[in-house]
This record gives structure tokens, C-alpha cells and sequence, in this order.
């Protein structure tokens, strides 16, 4: 494997945890353009805690998840009593601010005779950890996919246990479940909790594999393509985002002739997925007779 | 049991209920009947807690649940069964059942209540893996009734069961809720459906822009004065 190829595979293992923690919120019927803020947040958390505190990745990631989950769940609190509509133009307007803030965000201590830590809009030098760690780049991409399949088997899990069927209930029909005795805000902060500990541990990797960054990274195009990875996909099943940032960065990114016209080709498959398929490739119908099918050929009876 | 008084519920600046008062007895089955737009879905939502009250009370055996929201009072023993939202569409069979009994965390009896509720409509057993939105309007009802009774209620408010569909599965419908209503559950009911309403109902409310305009029992009334008074108003 060359370079270029881990690059492009860690690229895609990060940008799926992203992607996972918007459709969590998209399985709930919540619209989030500011995933990105927390997926930043994890970024430069955990950059602190590695380069400045001196603390290891597993803690830094940790913590990034952490804080990024917090300050998820505080902005959900907040929003997520308003219809949809308002809670996508509070999630972005909350990512913007956070990405602004990180403009002026300046906190840097002299490490081996060198300034380290966030420097405004400079960025964040100096993320060294795998290199002290003697880590190399296919080592940390098999970091990443560890990390990621571990993600997606808890939400796999999660999805099948009781708090998931809470989860999907309030996104089909919110007034529905509250009939049936769901306390729906309460649901629908965890979802936002647990999706901003996904985008904040997805950051660390970022800030880990890169060693350096900014808060341009975290801009709303991160967020937008986060989403369009689930809608591409499909809401019926966890690895459904996984499936949409293949096609979109292993695929299109693949084609290098198509490179200048890549955002071109990827809204118009945005624009033809949402007229045919809605609910992207593996949604809920899909993935119901994949699972028949599945049954079937195992001839198991499980309920 | 279910005590309405002097309920007001507005929409804005529009008063769609303007001080109804009804009670649900304990056993009975009460039906409110109106014609559209006079307030029957409206005081549904507000006894269920999907709709906050302006003023006025409903009680629950004394016990006020105006104010509680939907969650909590679906917790007391109030399920509702609402018109045209019937079921989770995309949740199969099963889940949708699994759905209604949220509010109870005692497993092994609701694994029993399952088993109680595919005996009374095995249409659902064979179709529990099946997603919801996949069954005919007739099945959605009885899902929508299975569901309900999941959550063990005590009073079941059913919002116009009978809409859109075949006279023949109305009737079987209804065979359900009296049947329902034998085991002790009490029923309130909504209907436009009068003729249906009158052969089971124990205790009537008319209901005309958002006020009460006649209570009793079916026999105080006939049948050809209820359907005037509900459909053509007077």
C-alpha cells in the first residue's frame, strides 16, 4: 500500500465517524449542519492533551470525546426544543461560532524550546505523538479502522436494544412516541450527546493522523458532507454512512479525471438519491429484506 | 373515572373547546360525537397531554394530569389511540407492539401480554416481522388498538377508529372495542360514525363548536336526533 492510499483510507475511516454521528441524529428525524464544531472540538482537545499535557492518545481521545459530547449535548438542550427547521440553522450557527472562536483561540507553551499548542488562526502545530511514538501511518490507519469498528458495532448494538427503537420511533413520529410515553427531548439529548462523543473521537484521530491543524478544517462543508454521507448511504443501518463516504471519497476520489468536477458529481448524486431514494441506498425497507434474506439462508428463528 | 371540567383549549387565539365538561365512568364506553371541526381530536389531545389547556381540569380518579404531558399521563393509564397516525411505518409488527409498552419495565408479564394480544389478533402474529407501514388500513387499526392495550391502560381514548375503512372491518373494529371494554377497560371514544356509536355506547356526549350541547345515554336520545343534531347541528 503507498501513501496515497493510507491516506486516502485513514481519510475515510475519520470522515466516517462524522458521518456516524450525523446519522445518529438523522435516524432521530434531527438535521444537524454542526457536527463539525464537535468533531473540531475533539480535534483540538485532544491535541492539547497530547502535546501539551503529555497525556497519551487513549486519554486525549477520551477527553475529546468527552468535551465534545458535553458541548453537544448543552447546544441540544438548548435547540432541540424547536421544530427541525430551527434546530439545523442553531446546530450551524453553533459551528460557525465555535469555528470562529477558534480564530482567536490562543493557548501555546514552550515545549523543547518550541511554542506548542493553538495558535489562532496559525492553527495547531506540533501534534507529534505518533511520531514520538514511533507509530507509523499504516499502523495508525489500523488505529483508526479499530476505532471505527468498534463505533459501528456498539451502534449496531445500540440499534437493536431498546434505546435504538426509542431512537427511531421519535424519528418516524416524534408526537407518536410521545404517546407511547417517551419523554422525546430527553432521547433526543442523548442522541446528541452520544453523536458529539462519536464526532469528538473522530476529531482526535483527525488531529492525530495529521499532526496539524485549523479551524478552517472544520468549516460547514465538513458538516454538510457528514450528512449527505448518510443520506448517499442509507438510515437504515449503522454502516449505511460507511457506504455513502465510500462511494463518495473512495470513489469519486478514485476517478481522477473527474477530480475538478468532484463536488459537481457528488451533489448531483445527492440530488438523485433524495428524488429516488430518500432514505439512501440501505434504509430501513432494504435493510429489512437483507435481514429476511439473511434469515432465511441461515434458517435461524430468532425474534 | 376520566373527569373533564370546564376545559378550554385554544389555538392560538382561536378557542377550539370552550369549557367542556364530560366524565368517563369506570367500565363504560363513552362516546363523544361531532361534526368536523367542533373539538373532538382536540379534547382527545388535551386529555392525553399533547395539548396544553388554557384553563380547566381533567382528572384521573381525582388525581389531575392536566399540565403532566403526554409522556407521564400515557404512565397513569391513558393511552391513546389516535386517528390517521396510526403506527410507525417503518418499525415492523412487533416493534410497534414492543412500542406501546414503553412506560412498563416489567418484562416477563408484558412478554405475556404479547402473547394475550397476538391470541386476540392473530392477523398480527403472522405479520410481526413485517414493517407496519406494510399492512392494510383495517390491520394498522387493530396494531394501532394492539399497541395501546400494551401499555396496560385503564382508559383508552380511540379518535374516529372507524374512519376509512370497510364497513365489514368497522364492524369487526368495534367487536374489538366492546369486547376491550368486557375486561374491564373503560373506553372513550370518538365517532362520526353515530349509527356504530349508539348500538355500543354506554354514556353520549354531543359535542358543537367546541361546547357540549347534550349528554346522556343513547336511549334519551334517538337515533335519527342524534344524527341530525351531530351532523346537521341544532
Amino acid at each position: 500500500m503507498d501513501a496515497y492510499h493510507v491516506t486516502v483510507l485513514s481519510n475515510i475511516g475519520m470522515i466516517s465517524l462524522i458521518a456516524l454521528s450525523a446519522y445518529l441524529l438523522l435516524v432521530c428525524g434531527e438535521i444537524s449542519f454542526g457536527q463539525q464544531a464537535y468533531f473540531g472540538i475533539g480535534a483540538y482537545i485532544s491535541g492539547i492533551a497530547t502535546a501539551m499535557w503529555g497525556w497519551p492518545l487513549w486519554s486525549g481521545m477520551l477527553a475529546g470525546g468527552l468535551i465534545g459530547a458535553s458541548a453537544a449535548a448543552f447546544v441540544g438542550a438548548l435547540t432541540l426544543r424547536i421544530n427541525g427547521f430551527y434546530f439545523s440553522i442553531a446546530t450551524l450557527a453553533f459551528a460557525e461560532m465555535m469555528r470562529l472562536l477558534l480564530y482567536v483561540f490562543r493557548y501555546q507553551v514552550e515545549i523543547g524550546g518550541e511554542l506548542v499548542g493553538p495558535d489562532g488562526e496559525n492553527g495547531f502545530h506540533g501534534i507529534r505523538w505518533i511520531f514520538e511514538n514511533d507509530i507509523s501511518t499504516v499502523e495508525f490507519m489500523w488505529i483508526i479502522y479499530g476505532v471505527l469498528a468498534s463505533v459501528v458495532a456498539g451502534m449496531m448494538f445500540m440499534e437493536r436494544s431498546r434505546l435504538g427503537r426509542i431512537f427511531r420511533m421519535i424519528g418516524q413520529d416524534d408526537m407518536l412516541a410521545r404517546m407511547q410515553g417517551v419523554n422525546v427531548l430527553l432521547y433526543k439529548v442523548l442522541a446528541a450527546l452520544i453523536a458529539g462523543f462519536i464526532a469528538g473521537v473522530g476529531g482526535s484521530l483527525y488531529a492525530h493522523s495529521f499532526t496539524y491543524i485549523e479551524p478552517q478544517f472544520f468549516n460547514v462543508m465538513l458538516g454538510v458532507h457528514g450528512l449527505a454521507y448518510g443520506l448517499i448511504g442509507g438510515l437504515g443501518v449503522a454502516f449505511g454512512p460507511l457506504v455513502g463516504v465510500a462511494i463518495d471519497i473512495g470513489f469519486l476520489e478514485a476517478i481522477r479525471w473527474i477530480q475538478g468536477y468532484r463536488m459537481i458529481a457528488f451533489g448531483g448524486l445527492v440530488a438523485v438519491m433524495l428524488i429516488f431514494w430518500p432514505r439512501g441506498i440501505f434504509d430501513e425497507k432494504r435493510w429489512y429484506s437483507i435481514r429476511r434474506c439473511l434469515r432465511r439462508m441461515c434458517g435461524a428463528e430468532t425474534s | 373515572m376520566l373527569r373533564v371540567e370546564n376545559l378550554v383549549t385554544a389555538y392560538g387565539k382561536i378557542k377550539a373547546l370552550r369549557g367542556v365538561t364530560l366524565e368517563a365512568r369506570e367500565g363504560e364506553v363513552t362516546c363523544l360525537l361531532g361534526p368536523n371541526g367542533a373539538g373532538k381530536t382536540t379534547t382527545m389531545f388535551s386529555i392525553a397531554g399533547i395539548l396544553r389547556p388554557t384553563s380547566g381540569d381533567i382528572t384521573l380518579d381525582g388525581e389531575s394530569l392536566r399540565g403532566l404531558g403526554a409522556a407521564r399521563v400515557v404512565g397513569k393509564g391513558v393511552a391513546l389511540v389516535p386517528e390517521n397516525r396510526l403506527v410507525f411505518p417503518q418499525m415492523t409488527v412487533s416493534d410497534n407492539l414492543h412500542a406501546g409498552a414503553f412506560s412498563r419495565r416489567d418484562d416477563r408479564k408484558r412478554q405475556r401480554d404479547m402473547e394475550k394480544i397476538y391470541q386476540r389478533f392473530p392477523v398480527l402474529r403472522e405479520r410481526s416481522r413485517q414493517p407496519a407501514g406494510t399492512l392494510s388500513g383495517g390491520e394498522q387499526q387493530m396494531l394501532a388498538i394492539a399497541r395501546a392495550l400494551m401499555a396496560r391502560p385503564r382508559i383508552l381514548l380511540m379518535d374516529e377508529p372507524s374512519i376509512g375503512l370497510a364497513p365489514i372491518i368497522v364492524a369487526e373494529i368495534f367487536r374489538i372495542i366492546a369486547e376491550i371494554n368486557r375486561e374491564g377497560v373503560s373506553i372513550l371514544l370518538v365517532e362520526q360514525n353515530a349509527r356504530m356509536a349508539l348500538k355500543f355506547a354506554h354514556r353520549l356526549y354531543l359535542i358543537q363548536q367546541g361546547e357540549i350541547t347534550f349528554s346522556g345515554t343513547p336511549d334519551e336520545l334517538g337515533q335519527d336526533e342524534v344524527i341530525q343534531r351531530s351532523y346537521l347541528g341544532g
